[in-house]
């Protein structure tokens, strides 16, 4: 039944929540004012990227404010909301898990080059002469190869081996439409030319590689033995080296082309309400410290000769990179998305 | 002045508050068409997209998708809800929270719970049960699954609501079993029928799972020309308008059904029935109702057991951040702005105000209309440097919420009040009370049980949100749902799960906290 | 002196079908006026235009000789127009104490704290419930809330009181004792009363001219007495003959002994 007090007592509990609610929004807007802040939106793995701010913030002082994407199949929209934003950028810094998705942002203007001290170290293949974008912290397209299906054969040596027909069958890729696939993909097209590279996809069609649906998929097909190797990421090739599973990691066309190196980028974004600390955290990222950290928590492997890395890592400099444009991949990547999407069969 | 004030108080205060709705609900849905009609490339050139019979394609196959998981939560959530609610199954009331709990979850967190069972280095898992996760049968397997107890709990309210004369008339010429097809379940028809409508909105919407399992569906081909290498945002757009034409029906078929009022009586009548006896069949449905609730709860276990094996929760105080006490304040806000506009819009349109029942369509087309519109459309108002303040804080979800889950609120809030007397009123009204007087003094404190009952629904949406707010959070300050989906990329499993088994627990504290303020005294 | 209230050729739709149609009717200060009519013919429409929930399509609605509703417009709205009324579901507030549901009203028309509480408990021992103030309308037995239900109308001293079927649900030995109460204090008053019912029986306890309604129009109007010497329609001759059946006897002058007649409880 209903008792005066009892609904006074209720009405009041409610009146509480939301005064209680409003002061935390008064902390929430307090803490935030105070000391240096920059805003990152990245698409490198928060797993990965949240502990190289947090060592930022230790070493600088500054607040990294993030927004976090994630690559593969599954993108939380950051790029698309650097663009939404373009009239009133919120973003200091974007950091690229991938070398093409700036050069979305390049050609609408909303880059301000920094050519930040520590970029000196890093090859000049690997970044833009005048700042517009770096690449570091690079991820390496490889061939991983079951050794226990392998057998006695030669290990297969380049991407080529995808379409020869000694292995119809055996080995997988994973759909050239999504991902750092469809990267690699691009940069056959602008390295060997269209016609050739359409000759080379088909023929993988004619030669039954297996399409799956990521990398990760393909580093288990070969782990677990149903395909003798497969194209994948060096970061997923190292889960599968970890997890003790009978497999090699094969640096493909070491004699020709050169390996495909896919660094993660840092763009720092025309307008950005914090330019100093984004200059700040830029020239962190680059440093050979964070390069190594990446090497240690992501497989990534380093492009400075400086950067201490693990024994299992390979640096960029010890082994034959392919030569690319990258934005000539990023353009080109554009252009074939409808032949591929008539490739895939969708 | 003041008594011409007084005097309009009534528009004034509802079209106030139909003005924040339209704000944050219709506005966002409006402006991405506005864009497309500016883009660069010109209008045709975009629609051509539209032109490929290969989107047509995808979208025929998502909604298929969703049509399968709509009939499959039927065929669960129809027999379960008549089971649960009127009949002698043994432990009825503890099934239906075991059941129900899940819905609470965002599904991307159960479809983590049966990668964690299933998955290739699953508990039960192996390639051949990986590979079936992994597909059609997974997404519309965990999706049916998540979404049943929808069905469920709309059948159950409505049986509850019922004419008890009804069934008790049926039941001196008929035995139980025809009491409860030719007499129950028409009467739980119109829940049937907006249970089925809830559900395909929410699968065909969904991103979470399908783009976990893999699976290509529409929304999430939108998605990608929006956020992937692919980036077309004129093609995105293009790409949404179909689903505007969908989410236009499923509003239709939802105003028809609500035209019938027949969810005036929704829930509030709890006189205590004897259920039907199954007689011998007691322990076979009883059996068959515990199977499902355990069913339901195996990916909550799941996670917790993955959590506990890896110390996952040990690691929590590093990977957690802010993110609890954003994902809480957020929903706190959102939902009392959900139940102040809800209330009032709720009141007008339980009387039947003029326009109210515009201002509930429109609620529910933002709910019913895929978030990634909502989204682009929210950034594409907000962000200028005059509403910063809002834009870069905790307020921009806040906003994202409402306009997305005004309709929990509403709808609650209406059928709430729609149970009481209008004579309550307007007694009140030719006493000389004004609308202020009369909504603060007499609705409210009568309806205060619904008010914070619709108050903890909204909350409850919000928490689990994750499709609008991972749209547009503020740097730093991403709800605990957007940060358990951004880690899981190559993330520590354990953590992700113990992140996970924390949303759970949040989420079932505020529930049971809820539960317990409204059954301290029963309603008189 | 204005009518109290009057209606000049009130007409209201819903859709096409009409609900009012060319109503003319005048209520005198202190008069008390039964609006008679089988269900559905517009009677607690009516009331709802008197009280200003709705607003004729055409015509006018005059309160005291001012206009308040008129040609699709509600001018005055309800809170404004210092009216009570009592429902048939009596529609006390569950939430409030008998003493609240009578003070609700006074503190929305900014009644003096002193003279609220002087006029609740005035009004309260008149019903007979100085006892109950503190009570819950839950706790209440049906007699009880229908007291409750008056005294809350007529606390507010308001220029008109509307009564709409407030006796329907009672039982008739109930019945007959609330209804003496009712002429009793509406007397006292002299306060404006439209009281709606479908049984002439009770109008003529109150001791009330009718008001018949049949499909939306005024089919008489009168004393008793008209009705009984020149009923209308049949169906005014129906509601004679019910209520001569209840056997109650009925002075040419009126209906003041009525009540004295019927059984107390």
């Amino acid at each position: 039944m209903w008792q005066a007090i009892g609904i006074l007592d209720d009405m009041k509990r409610i009146h509480t929540i939301s005064i209680l609610g409003i002061l935390l929004v008064i902390l929430a807007g307090c803490s935030q004012q105070s000391g240096q802040e920059v805003v990152v939106y990245t698409s490198v793995d928060q797993v990965f990227s949240e502990p190289v701010f947090r060592a930022f913030e230790r070493a600088s002082g500054v607040r990294v404010r993030a927004v976090y994407d994630t690559e593969e199949a599954k993108s939380t929209g950051v790029l698309n909301r650097l663009i939404a934003e373009a009239d009133n950028p919120r973003a200091d810094v974007f950091w690229s898990g991938d070398p093409v998705r700036p050069f979305v942002l390049v050609d609408r203007g909303l880059i301000e080059p920094y050519v930040s001290p520590q970029a000196q170290a890093i090859p000049s293949d690997f970044k833009a002469a005048d700042g517009t974008w770096t690449g570091f912290a690079a991820r390496a397209r490889v061939l991983l190869v079951n050794r226990e299906r392998l057998g006695d054969r030669d290990l297969p040596r380049s991407v080529r081996d995808l379409a020869d027909p000694q292995w119809k069958g055996e080995a997988a890729i994973a759909n050239p439409l999504f991902g750092t696939t469809t990267i690699h993909a691009a940069a056959w097209f602008s390295a060997w030319g269209e016609e050739d590279a359409k000759a080379f996809l088909t023929a993988l069609k004619d030669n039954q590689v297996r399409i799956a649906s990521s990398n990760g998929e393909v580093k288990r097909l070969v782990a677990s033995g149903e395909v003798t190797f497969g194209l994948t990421d060096t970061d997923d090739a190292f889960v599968a080296l970890q997890s003790g599973a009978p497999v090699e990691v094969v640096y493909p066309d070491q004699e020709g082309l050169g390996t495909l190196l896919m660094p993660t980028t840092v763009v720092k974004i025309r307008g950005g309400p914090n330019p100093e600390p984004a200059r700040q955290l830029i020239d962190y990222l680059l440093s050979a410290e964070v390069e190594g950290l990446m090497a240690e928590s992501a497989a990534h492997m380093p492009l400075r000769p400086d950067a201490p890395h693990p024994e299992h890592i390979r640096a960029a400099s010890a082994l034959r990179a392919m030569q690319v444009d990258y934005a000539r991949v990023a353009a080109q990547m554009q252009n074939i998305q409808p032949w591929l999407r008539t490739w895939a069969g969708l | 002045m003041i008594t011409r004030l007084a005097r309009h108080q009534e528009p004034l205060i509802f079209w106030g508050m139909g003005v924040l709705l339209i704000a944050t609900a219709l506005l966002p849905l409006l402006w991405p068409m506005t864009e497309l009609l500016r883009l660069p490339e010109g209008l045709g050139k975009v629609l051509a997209t539209l032109g490929t019979g290969r989107m047509w394609a995808l979208l025929g196959r998502s909604v298929a998708l969703a049509a399968g998981i709509t009939f499959i939560a039927c065929l669960l959530g129809i027999p379960l809800g008549l089971l649960l609610a009127r009949t002698d199954v043994v432990g009825a009331r503890v099934i239906l929270l075991l059941h129900a709990f899940p819905l609470f979850l965002p599904p991307f967190l159960l479809a983590l719970g049966w990668f964690y069972l299933f998955g290739h280095q699953g508990l039960l898992g192996e390639a051949a049960t990986a590979g079936l996760m992994f597909g059609e049968f997974g997404l519309v397997s965990v999706l049916a699954l998540a979404l049943a107890p929808i069905v469920t709990l709309l059948v159950a309210l409505g049986l509850w609501g019922a004419d008890p004369g009804l069934e008790e008339a049926a039941r001196t010429v008929a035995g139980p079993w025809r009491v409860a097809t030719r007499i129950l379940l028409p009467a739980a028809w119109p829940g049937i029928a907006l249970g089925a409508i809830v559900v395909f909105a929410l699968a065909l919407s969904e991103l979470g799972v399908p783009m976990f399992l893999r699976v290509d569906v529409y929304p999430a081909a939108v998605f990608a020309r929006l956020g992937g290498i692919d980036y077309a945002p004129g093609e995105a757009l293009a790409l949404a308008l179909p689903l505007i034409p969908i989410a236009l029906l499923l509003l239709a078929a939802e105003r028809r059904l609500s035209g019938r009022r027949s969810f005036a009586v929704l829930g509030l009548r709890t006189g205590s029935r004897n259920p039907l006896p199954l007689g011998r069949w007691r322990a076979a449905a009883s059996a068959a109702c515990w199977l499902v609730a355990a069913v339901s709860i195996a990916p909550l276990a799941s996670l917790a057991l993955r959590a506990q094996q890896g110390n996952g929760f040990a690691a929590v105080p590093d990977w957690i951040g802010n993110s609890l006490t954003n994902s809480l304040l957020a929903g706190g806000l959102a939902a009392t702005g959900i139940v102040i506009i809800g209330f009032v819009v709720g009141h007008g349109v339980a009387r039947r105000r003029t326009g109210a029942t515009v201002l509930d369509a429109l609620a529910v087309l933002a709910f019913v209309t895929p978030a990634v519109i909502l989204g682009i459309g929210l950034i594409a108002l907000w962000n200028r440097p005059a509403l910063a303040f809002v834009y870069g804080s905790i307020g921009m979800i806040v906003v994202g919420y409402i306009g997305r889950y005004a309709v929990v609120g509403l709808r609650t809030l209406t059928t709430v009040i729609a149970q009481s007397s209008p004579h309550l009123e307007e007694s009140a009204a030719a006493a000389g009370a004004g609308y202020w007087r009369r909504l603060t003094r007499i609705v409210a404190p009568l309806h205060w049980r619904g008010v914070f009952a619709a108050w903890l629904l909204a909350l409850v949406f919000c928490l689990r949100d994750l499709e609008t707010a991972v749209l547009f959070y503020p740097p730093g300050g991403e709800p605990l749902t957007v940060r358990i989906f951004t880690l899981e990329a190559n993330g520590p499993e354990a953590v992700v799960a113990a992140l996970a088994v924390v949303q759970t627990a949040v989420t079932a504290a505020a529930l049971a906290l809820g539960g317990a303020l409204l059954g301290r005294r029963s309603a008189p | 002196m204005n009518p109290a209230i009057e209606l000049c050729d009130v007409t209201l739709r819903y859709g096409n079908q009409p609900v009012l149609e060319g109503l003319s009717l005048s209520v005198r200060q202190g008069d008390v006026l039964a609006l008679l009519g089988p269900s559905g013919c517009g009677k607690s429409t009516l009331l709802r235009l008197i009280l200003g929930f709705i607003a004729p399509a055409q015509g006018h609605l005059r309160l005291d000789g001012a206009v308040v509703s008129g040609e699709g417009r509600v001018l005055q709205p309800p809170e404004a127009r210092r009216l009570a009324v009592v429902f048939q579901d009596l529609a006390l507030w569950p939430h409030l104490t008998v003493q609240e549901n009578l003070a609700f009203g006074l503190a929305a028309q900014k009644i003096p704290t002193q003279e609220r509480e002087q006029r609740i408990a005035h009004m309260l021992a008149r019903v007979g419930l100085g006892e109950k103030a503190t009570r819950y309308p839950g706790d209440l037995s049906g007699g009880e809330r229908q007291r409750v239900a008056i005294a809350r109308a007529l606390v507010l001293e308001p220029r008109a009181v509307l009564l709409d079927e407030p006796l329907a649900n009672v039982d008739v030995a109930l019945k007959a004792e609330l209804l003496g109460l009712f002429r009793e204090v509406l007397k006292e008053r002299e306060v404006t009363t439209v009281y709606v019912s479908h049984d002439l029986s009770e109008a003529m306890a109150l001791g009330a001219r009718a008001a018949v309604l049949e499909t939306g129009r005024l089919v008489q109007h009168g004393s008793f007495d008209d009705l009984r010497s020149a009923p209308a329609t049949p169906f005014v001759q129906a509601l004679v003959n019910n209520a001569a059946w209840k056997n109650i006897q009925v002075e040419p002058d009126g209906a003041d002994r009525v009540a004295d007649d019927l059984p107390e409880r």
